[in-house]
């Protein structure tokens, strides 16, 4: 009897447990990250174009879902469905509101949400109302409006796309973000930039010189990046509003660039200015320099975790290049990689829970991610190509990679369980080091 | 005379790499008024050997022609080779000194410490294998290790610096393992 009142008494005390830590008005969001997750089904109807009298405005209603189509499938996480598929009639297929859809028609095609809309457009701009459905409840998620100058439809799109994402998976996505890389052809190299869409290639600096990490301000303003501009390696900040540029840091040896700390206001190095390859920590304001590691052995590659925690590196202390961490006053290291025996370049999450990072694997470097505890490593790319370089997006769910086979180059964007890669840019010449920006306001 | 052409080589050599790296050396070797050299220095082309006459022929300010001179391997390569001061070569992701490399060193340190000599810049390279972040590093190890053998065979440190170029500046572009194994590489520029 005893312990059929403890048992209960436990069961209370968990339901209470999970009362306080779910309160009742929290959502339940689709978790993107899970090893069983699959592509989101979703059907997105052409808008309504509800503006009198105008021929043109027809098709802004095509357009504006086609642009949120094309938007939400950056993502990833998304199966779009063929409009040809939608079954409903005439009649039906125009209604916004939950009483006069017929859900079952939705259902029956395998869609689990439907995004409506109507547009209205005049001389000045564009008015798009929004209503966005969960075919599998028969309810309405939200109903929004938003307003652009008149031939800013992307913008619209684009809001609307991030409105989706807040409300199934809890972040407005990677929509407003870009991605600096390296290009190389011959022995010239520079920094260059590309949207999360594909959108504006644009070249940053203009070095013509061995040129290497490009690292971003966690305010996105700045890039941190090493430079044989000046005859040797050297670390250099550019401003990426002015165009302006200074060194940051030029000393004796080797001047490696490594990642800033996240209130931005630290960058680490990797510097030999003390004899072996070491890992320092430099105030920008400042310019006061702290050392982190200290021993015979290469250590490269810093790069600190988005929690401020950690510090992972890869040092080839084992006696191959490896993946460690360590507090960022250089104690506690820890080994992180033990398969293989060339893991390199890591990348946090932006959740700092997992590190993704190359590594050798028959001949051919692939990426990975592990634990930031070093558990459960897992694969992500397998293909003939060279992959190397990983860096997470903003929301956690996407990676950037450089991948290389023979004299071609690719940036690619894979879901952070190495599903759904598609070709951000690809090059004849080298393209190396991607670093996805954090998100603009 | 013979010392006097093994010097001209010496110059020729670190003219064709000035030229192919595009750094900042060039004024200390055109001015230089180091005395064994001193007709050599100014217009350094008294009698080029004809793999490097191309290169020679190239003023310095003329950035198309150094354009061409920078993708022309082949014939930094036989720089390289004809040069009195050997490259010296290393294993897969290694940095330590090779027997037959120790070899080699001591004919350079001899040769360095018979000719005066004013800067010695050691360049570390790797094979184009693995991450350029990596290699940057294992580069300048290369380079630090390859610099504290010349010390230990009585080379003034003071005189000695080091730079890495990772995998960025290969010897040879080919993907196999003979063009590897002469990629990895420490490579001496000498001003007289």
């Amino acid at each position: 009897m005893k312990k059929i009142y403890l048992i209960s008494g436990f069961i209370w005390f968990a339901c209470a447990l999970m009362i306080f830590s779910h309160p009742a008005a929290a959502k339940v969001y689709i978790d993107v990250g899970s090893p069983s997750f699959k592509q989101i089904p979703i059907a997105i109807s052409d808008f309504n174009n509800k503006t009198a009298g105008t021929a043109k405005a027809g098709d802004y209603g095509m357009t504006v879902s086609e642009e949120i189509k094309k938007d939400l499938s950056l993502t990833g996480i998304f199966n779009l469905l063929n409009k040809k598929s939608f079954l409903e009639d005439q009649e039906s297929i125009t209604a916004t509101t939950a009483d006069k859809i017929r859900f079952s028609d939705w259902t029956a095609i395998g869609a689990d949400y439907l995004l409506r809309g109507n547009i209205t457009q005049n001389d000045k701009e564009i008015i798009a109302d929004s209503y966005f459905f969960d075919v599998t409840r028969g309810e309405l998620i939200f109903n929004k409006k938003y307003r652009a100058a008149a031939g800013r439809i992307k913008d619209i799109s684009r809001a609307i796309a991030s409105e989706i994402m807040l409300a199934l998976v809890n972040d407005e996505g990677d929509f407003n973000t870009k991605i600096a890389f390296i290009s190389k052809k011959g022995p010239k190299a520079d920094i260059q930039m590309i949207n999360y869409d594909g959108s504006e290639l644009k070249n940053i600096t203009n070095h013509q010189s061995i040129i290497l990490a490009p690292r971003w301000s966690p305010d996105g303003k700045f890039l941190a990046f090493t430079s044989f501009k000046g005859g040797r390696p050297e670390i250099y900040l550019r401003n990426l509003m002015s165009g302006t540029e200074k060194k940051a840091a030029s000393f004796e040896g080797l001047n490696l660039c490594g990642s800033f700390s996240p209130d931005g206001k630290n960058l680490l190095l990797t510097l030999s200015k003390d004899g072996s390859e070491e890992i320092y920590m430099l105030e920008i304001d400042t310019l006061k320099l702290r050392r982190l590691t200290k021993n015979y052995f290469i250590d490269v590659s810093p790069s600190w975790s988005p929690d401020g925690k950690r510090i992972a590196f890869v040092s080839n202390r084992s006696g191959s290049p490896q993946i460690y961490t360590m507090d960022i006053d250089g104690n506690n290291v820890k080994r992180i990689t033990y398969e293989g025996n060339y893991n390199t370049s890591p990348s946090w999450s932006p959740q700092s829970d997992r590190i993704a990072y190359e590594g050798l694997k028959n001949d051919k470097y692939q990426i990975f991610s592990v634990d930031a505890e070093g558990s459960n490593p897992v694969q992500l790319t397998s293909d003939s190509a060279n992959n190397e370089s990983p860096s997470w997006s903003p929301s956690g769910r996407q990676i950037v990679y450089a991948s290389r086979k023979s004299s071609k180059s690719k940036i690619i964007i894979m879901n952070s369980n190495g599903s759904s890669p598609r070709t951000l840019h690809d090059y004849s010449g080298k393209l190396a080091m991607p670093s996805w920006s954090p998100r603009f306001k | 005379m013979k010392n006097k052409l093994t010097l001209t080589g010496v110059v020729v050599l670190i003219l064709s790499l000035i030229i192919f790296t595009g750094c900042a050396e060039k004024k200390s070797v055109v001015t230089s008024e180091t005395a064994p050299v001193k007709e050599a220095a100014p217009t350094p082309v008294p009698k080029p050997t004809p793999d490097t006459t191309k290169q020679i022929n190239v003023a310095p300010s003329d950035t198309t022609t150094i354009k061409e001179a920078a993708s022309d391997q082949s014939s930094l390569a036989d720089a390289t080779a004809k040069s009195p001061i050997r490259d010296i070569n290393f294993d897969y992701d290694n940095s330590s000194i090779r027997p037959d490399a120790r070899e080699i060193l001591k004919v350079n340190a001899d040769y360095l410490l018979k000719h005066r000599v004013s800067s010695i810049v050691v360049e570390g390279h790797c094979d184009e294998r693995g991450t350029a972040e990596y290699n940057m590093a294992l580069g300048q190890r290369r380079a630090q290790e390859t610099k504290t053998y010349l010390v230990n065979l009585g080379i003034k440190e003071s005189i000695i610096r080091t730079i890495s170029y990772g995998a960025e500046r290969p010897l040879y572009p080919e993907s196999n393992e003979e063009a590897w194994a002469k990629n990895r590489r420490a490579h001496f520029v000498v001003t007289p």
